[in-house]
């Protein structure tokens, strides 16, 4: 199948958004999300963005029933190692379910790679859920490591009332 | 008592934070992996993009000639989370063991770590980020503990999320497009 893939505009926040809902409720949790198409807008295309992305499209003829040509994307920002220094991490990464297995995933992961390594990067980071052994497989089969497994790094947030709490004199 | 101040890093504590860096490491016995010179760590935090924060404390050296030592650093930067925003991402935190109050202490002001912590979550409150998010080796239980006593959720464990990692070597071959 034709696809391409660029990096994102403001104009893409719709199907950004769209995609976004997607995928939470493809990993069950449809009402953690509290960002809006405008947040995007306003988080990823102002002046300092705190993200940015790419998207996957395909050419007209082969759009969705609901008129879609955007049908994945992956939301990147850049982070830092204390030991190695320049890392990116890969937030989010979707393919809309009826274009999966034809190597857009893969594509869109290997875009991100491409980006950090250009920007002097050493390292491609990003969380995936424990029961989601598809994706599992799929990042395992790329040549990553689970680092969860093999450090025992536990990912930890502190937020809310905590995050509340803890700003307090 | 600890008497201690708190102050953003500039270009001439670089030195400083990478002594620290490394300190930390020894103690994971993990110093032959730090691979960052001064040279990164002024370009990255101190140059045209900004990708790192660093605080650091310093105490008065022990004679009245002396001047000030860097003790402790926070290292932090700003992530996204596409659900609910900007999040302040701890990346390394520390306080020379020397430094640090000892359980049986009593104290009338708080820990250097316990100061660290509090100014980095009222700068997380006022750049609006809707949480601090770190990672946290499950066997260090002081450091756990520590996180989970001020109310830190562990995500791995309750939401199951992993933290996966491509290195340098796996990167350079997943940007090479395959031969279709």
């Amino acid at each position: 199948m034709d696809f391409s893939i660029r990096a994102a505009n403001v104009e893409d926040c719709k199907d950004i958004a769209r995609m976004i809902l997607e995928l939470a409720e493809y990993e069950k949790i449809v009402d953690h999300v509290k960002i809006t198409q405008k947040d995007l807008e306003q988080d990823g295309f102002s002046k300092n963005p705190f993200f940015h992305g790419i998207v996957a499209e395909v050419p007209e003829q082969h759009r969705t029933k609901d008129g879609h040509t955007k049908i994945g994307y992956a939301l990147y920002f850049y982070s830092y190692r204390s030991w190695s220094g320049r890392a990116i991490y890969m937030e989010d990464l979707y393919v809309m379910p009826e274009f999966r297995g034809k190597g857009i995933g893969k594509a869109l992961m290997s875009k991100v790679a491409q980006l950090g390594l250009a920007a002097g990067c050493g390292q491609l980071n990003f969380t995936v859920l424990d029961w989601n052994k598809s994706s599992l497989d799929f990042y395992l089969n790329q040549g990553c490591t689970d680092v969860t497994t093999d450090m025992g790094y536990h990912y930890m947030s502190c937020k809310g009332e905590a995050l509340e709490h803890l700003a307090q004199p | 008592k600890m008497e201690y101040k708190l102050r953003k890093a500039e270009p001439k504590d670089v030195p400083d934070i990478l002594r620290l860096v490394k300190e930390l490491a020894k103690y994971e016995e993990m110093e032959h992996q730090v691979t960052l010179t001064e040279k990164d760590l002024l370009e990255d935090g101190f140059g045209e993009t900004q990708f790192y924060h660093c605080i650091i404390t310093e105490v008065q050296g022990e004679d009245s000639s002396d001047g000030l030592k860097v003790v402790g650093f926070a290292m932090y930067y700003f992530t996204y989370d596409p659900w609910v925003g900007k999040q302040l991402y701890l990346e390394e935190f520390y306080v020379m063991q020397e430094y640090r109050v000892n359980k049986n202490q009593t104290q009338t002001r708080l820990g250097i770590g316990s100061g660290l912590l509090r100014h980095l979550s009222n700068l997380a409150m006022k750049t609006r980020c809707t949480g601090m998010m770190f990672v946290v080796a499950e066997n260090n239980e002081p450091s756990v503990q520590f996180y989970k006593r001020r109310g830190a959720e562990d995500l791995s464990q309750e939401e199951g999320w992993r933290l996966f990692r491509f290195d340098k070597n796996s990167l350079v071959k997943m940007a090479t497009p395959a031969e279709e």
